[in-house]
């Protein structure tokens, strides 16, 4: 099982490999995109991309010298047809300069490339909502050779897909950045936060109605707010528990390290780092919190150690025990979760 | 709510794709709650007025051509796999669609894997020549596969479009067009039996956006979506961390009996509301009197009536 990790400059190139990366991805505008289209939206991120074609070729060559494989982002959610021909010459440059894969979410730029850039690699970006085995077979057909699942699976359909379908990679989300809604599902856009930021924790204010126009009962009332505090502390945590980091420098955020052990079972690809547009410290913290838990791994702990050693490496198991910080809560029993939460 | 919304509809006075001499329209009306089927099962045939009427006073924001009549009726969800009808609700409804006259559809969400058998057996239950609105490529190439006479038709979730209500003027939204008319997407659909799409009429769009996507093209009203997820906190309102806010799990259906609806405070932006796992946005006038000039210029065939 590999590691995949973001990057948004070349100098991330080398410490994220050491870390323990052998799959780094990463996004570029290119100027002529710019003067042509009037936007910087080759992708899903206005900030985090390199700057220009000579880093993205200077981040192909130092990973390559590093045996580690170099993906290019072009995912957005969809691209108008004004922007196909432009996107498949920069996924074709991408590869003349040794480009290994181009991660993509838009149906029409899966099947332009798969037709005119052939030796680049197709992956299924998360943003294409691919997560039944139906569903990548269709992708396969249309020439894609890994899929990037979503971030709401279970590891039981993690485990489904990539042991029906071993002839695909499969790669599922491991650390940081988690979205509410789904991303190929929400249509809306991160807005800066002066105008709101991202939807899902925009300043709304609703008000429960039931069903009949009218507002609830009152004892129906006090379990849909009851309910809602949940809510607001699980949005605490989807959002590194308030775009914080721990106190050894590991980033909060949601987290899959206790499932690793099941995605390596199950023959998962790679496990992805969210994050483009995070700090360089912290994608290096992210890789090593997660190579920590795969060499245990490959060093065949048992899974209860590596779970172990998984909820204390932030040295905040409190956290943990929340339930409310993992992409896949299901591989913890309740027992489990209460026990992080004792003192040792 | 009274809304006077910011966004308004871009005008179009010249459009470049010319008009088409627009042909009868179909009236469909899609139901999620499969429990409201005993309103409509009081009526011998239905009427326009009797798709209007669930909609309360959010059908002032619906135009219909005069001569629109039900043709469809639709029953199952977009958004949610907990959601699919039980198997007698899809009989009643099949009777009840060929007592009308009318032709019967069955709307299907994204699925995951464990979705596919229930699916089979559901989809099994329709007549030749009904229609399955898919909303996930999977379920299209099981559709194609197994159950040819059936008619597939792309939902709101595979026609991607930028659809944020809080957009703060029409150049936002110019910078993420849609790629509903690229060649490729019209060459999958059709290699999956698709005949037909159904979409949302987005703020700040207009009555063009329609224009030249040289397929039959059906809009959903008065609620558009913006943003669907896995994770329902009113899913989760009965169960336990650390089972809350995680996917895979069974709810109570807690979604058909409350909403949640406002809007962000100081704005005059479109109502919001979010049921279960989904936000919505209601039409404002401008977006409705759109979507009618979209009809007369046969740009778009279907008018698809449901809540939010």
């Amino acid at each position: 099982m590999k590691i995949t990790a973001p990057i948004s400059t070349p100098a991330e190139v080398e410490p994220l490999v050491r870390a323990g990366a052998r799959e780094l991805y990463c996004g570029v505008v290119p100027p002529e995109w710019v003067r042509r289209f009037n936007t910087s939206g080759v992708n899903r991120r206005v900030f985090g991309n390199l700057n220009g074609y000579a880093d993205l070729e200077r981040v192909v060559d130092n990973a390559h010298a590093l045996d580690a494989e170099v993906f290019l982002v072009l995912n957005a959610q969809q691209y108008g047809e004004q922007h196909l021909d432009a996107l498949t010459e920069i996924a074709a440059h991408f590869r003349s300069i040794g480009g290994n894969a181009a991660i993509v979410a838009d149906i029409s730029l899966i099947a332009l490339l798969a037709a005119n850039v052939p030796q680049l690699a197709i992956h299924v970006s998360s943003v294409a909502t691919c997560r039944n085995v139906e569903s990548a077979r269709f992708f396969a057909q249309l020439g894609a050779r890994r899929i990037i699942l979503p971030r709401d699976v279970t590891v039981a359909e993690i485990s489904a897909i990539a042991t029906e379908l071993p002839e695909l990679d499969i790669e599922a989300f491991v650390l940081n950045d988690g979205c509410v809604f789904e991303e190929g599902t929400c249509h809306t856009v991160h807005l800066p936060m002066n105008k709101g930021g991202p939807i899902c924790i925009d300043n709304y204010e609703f008000e429960y109605r039931a069903a009949s126009g009218e507002a609830p009962a009152q004892r129906a009332l006090r379990r849909l707010e009851k309910n809602d505090q949940d809510y607001k502390r699980w949005l605490w945590y989807r959002f590194g528990n308030g775009f914080s980091v721990a106190p050894n420098g590991y980033p909060w955020g949601p987290c899959g390290l206790c499932a690793m052990p099941a995605m390596h079972a199950a023959g998962v690809h790679s496990v992805k780092i969210a994050g483009r547009e995070g700090a360089s410290e912290r994608k290096v913290k992210s890789v090593e919190l997660v190579h920590e838990v795969l060499r245990r791994i490959e060093d065949g702990e048992p899974e209860t150690k590596v779970r172990e050693c998984a909820v204390g490496l932030r040295d905040a198991p409190s956290h943990c025990a929340s339930g409310y910080m993992c992409y896949y809560p299901e591989k913890r029993s309740r027992q489990e979760v209460a026990s992080y939460a004792e003192p040792a | 709510m009274t809304s006077t919304p910011t966004p308004t509809p871009t005008p179009t006075p010249t459009p470049s794709i010319p008009p088409k001499p627009p042909g009868p329209i179909e009236l469909g009306f899609a139901l999620v709650d499969e429990r409201e089927l005993a309103v409509f099962a009081h009526h011998e045939r239905v009427t326009r007025d009797d798709y209007l009427d669930p909609l309360g006073d959010a059908r002032q924001y619906v135009t219909l051509p005069d001569d629109a009549e039900p043709t469809h009726f639709f029953l199952g969800s977009e958004f949610c796999e907990h959601l699919l009808p039980s198997l007698e609700a899809i009989d009643r409804a099949v009777a009840l669609c060929e007592r009308w006259g009318v032709t019967f559809g069955l709307v299907t969400p994204i699925a995951c894997d464990s979705l596919f058998e229930p699916l089979r057996t559901a989809l099994a239950r329709l007549p030749a020549g009904g229609e399955v609105t898919v909303n996930d490529w999977g379920v299209a190439r099981v559709v194609q596969r197994e159950f040819p006479d059936l008619r597939p038709v792309a939902g709101r979730l595979l026609g991607k479009m930028l659809k944020d209500p809080r957009l703060p003027s029409a150049t936002w939204a110019r910078m993420y067009p849609n790629g509903l008319r690229a060649g490729p997407f019209r060459e999958i659909l059709d290699n999956l039996g698709i005949g037909r799409l159904e979409l949302d009429f987005p703020p700040f769009g207009a009555a063009d956006m329609y224009a030249g996507i040289d397929f039959p093209v059906g809009v959903r009203a008065p609620y558009g979506y913006i943003a669907k997820g896995r994770i329902c906190k009113l899913g989760s309102l009965a169960l336990d961390v650390p089972e809350k806010f995680s996917p895979g799990h069974q709810c109570r259906r807690e979604c058909l009996g409350f909403s949640e609806v406002g809007a962000r405070p100081g704005t005059r932006e479109l109502q919001t509301s979010q049921r279960g796992n989904t936000m919505y946005y209601r039409h404002a006038p401008g977006m409705t009197a759109a979507i009618a000039e979209a009809v007369a210029n046969g740009w778009v065939s279907r008018i698809v009536l449901s809540g939010a």
